[in-house]
């Protein structure tokens, strides 16, 4: 991973990747907002230990009617309404079964829920009610073994896409958590397509396409549901060049699907969450850095509910955010 | 008597001092994202005597609580870092309580 603090350093790579977009085409590498923007509704949630509290939040699922989030520190999972009012909590520290390491990225399927229980090396599941079913992995760089889950998406068949944070890949397993094919290559960062950067999230569309959150290459990548790169986004190239402009990352910690379709992408540094279509067209952005309503202290994950609220994940300032679609009531 | 309330005192205080555990400060460039830091704490944690790890994200600062009469060295400190994907910076120990 690298160091996101220096500015010079920063500053000089944008002014010559900005000269070069300048003679490349200005619109492909800074697209304009296609979509009104987002419209901030709410927030809740505080330091502490207390039910509704917060000791790093760095996960977020969404249902009909509840919001599930990890809540990293206090290991736990915290369930809520979606006005934010505390119905439920589960999980403990620790690596027995139902007791978890630092959850993060969650996913819901099937009545279900996944947690990417990250210390501990393996994806825990949950009723949603809160009981443990089952671990899926264990410790490892084999096949079938995780390094830091970071998050997992679900096909209808119960099939899992497991994103193997230190182990610089995506692997898809059965249910019962049998290897049946990897991407990127174990150990090794790259940034070429088809290779990852510490990557974190991972979301399965509903034709069975794969869509990857490759952390600190600012990027997402696509992969079909035949296996095969499709196509990737993010900066210049998509190939680890960061920076604050529509449609780049500095580092993308969370991906999920809209009810449309559309790609919603935690941007973690830039502390927003930007939208795109399908193919990476760039929609719409909301969110800046700060304390204050609408702003972030680091966006980690966001999660859209059928009506197509957006409920995100404020890191930094151990909070929840819930934010409508403009064109919504 | 008073020498002997004072040489109970100093012993007291010597066992003290003696039996409190290392704590260390580790430094690290670069840390704010929490898969990065859980990752330091987690490479920290499998460390032999190693009782306690927390991450200041913010301020890119990871503590090291380590069991009675157990001590971490810098280069131990500088490897847990490293695989955890970063540089160690400065490496300091201190005192639990001091």
């Amino acid at each position: 991973m690298r160091q996101r603090k220096r500015p010079l350093k920063f500053l000089a790579l944008a002014t010559v990747v900005g000269l070069v977009a300048l003679l490349a085409g200005y619109g492909a590498w800074f697209p304009s907002a296609q979509e009104p923007a987002y419209v901030f509704v709410d927030a809740w949630g505080e330091p502490g230990t207390g039910p509704g509290q917060f000791r790093d939040p760095t996960g977020i699922a969404v249902t009909d009617n509840e919001v599930f989030v990890s809540d990293a520190r206090n290991a736990r999972i915290q369930v809520f309404d979606h006005d934010g009012r505390f119905l439920r909590q589960f999980g403990a520290p620790g690596e027995g079964l139902g007791q978890l390491g630092r959850p993060m990225n969650l996913t819901i399927s099937n009545d279900e829920l996944y947690v990417a229980d990250y210390w501990n090396d393996r994806i825990q599941v949950f009723s949603l009610e809160g009981k443990p079913l089952r671990t899926i992995g264990r410790s490892g760089q084999g096949p079938g073994e995780l390094n830091a889950p970071g998050g997992v998406a679900v096909a209808t068949n119960g099939d899992l896409y497991v994103v193997d944070f230190y182990n610089q890949r995506i692997q898809h397993l059965d249910p019962e958590g049998r290897f049946i094919e990897q991407w990127g290559t174990t150990g090794e960062v790259g940034i070429w397509a088809g290779e990852f950067n510490y990557p974190t999230d991972v979301a399965l569309a509903t034709d069975g396409t794969l869509y990857v959150a490759d952390g600190y290459n600012d990027r997402v990548q696509v992969i079909s549901a035949q296996g095969k790169f499709l196509h990737k986004w993010g900066g210049p190239f998509a190939m680890n060049i960061f920076g604050p402009f529509k449609g780049w990352f500095a580092t993308t910690t969370s991906i999920a699907f809209g009810p449309q379709g559309s790609v919603f992408v935690s941007d973690f540094y830039n502390h927003r969450v930007q939208k795109f279509a399908p193919d990476g067209t760039f929609l719409s952005a909301f969110g800046e850095e700060g304390t204050g309503p609408g702003q972030f202290n680091y966006a980690i994950a966001a999660a859209v509910a059928p009506d197509g609220s957006v409920f995100v994940v404020d890191f930094g300032n151990h909070r929840i955010q819930k934010w409508r679609p403009h064109d919504s009531e | 008597m008073k020498k002997s309330l004072i040489a109970i005192a100093l012993a007291l205080l010597w066992s003290t001092a003696w039996s409190a555990p290392r704590e260390y400060q580790v430094h690290v460039d670069g840390l704010a994202c929490p898969f990065c830091a859980y990752g330091i704490e987690k490479s920290f944690s499998k460390q032999a005597g190693v009782k306690e790890v927390e991450t200041d994200i913010q301020a890119g600062l990871v503590r090291v609580v380590m069991e009675e009469d157990a001590s971490l060295s810098e280069e131990q400190a500088r490897k847990a870092v490293k695989a955890a994907g970063f540089s160690l910076r400065s490496f300091n120990e201190t005192v639990e309580g001091n």
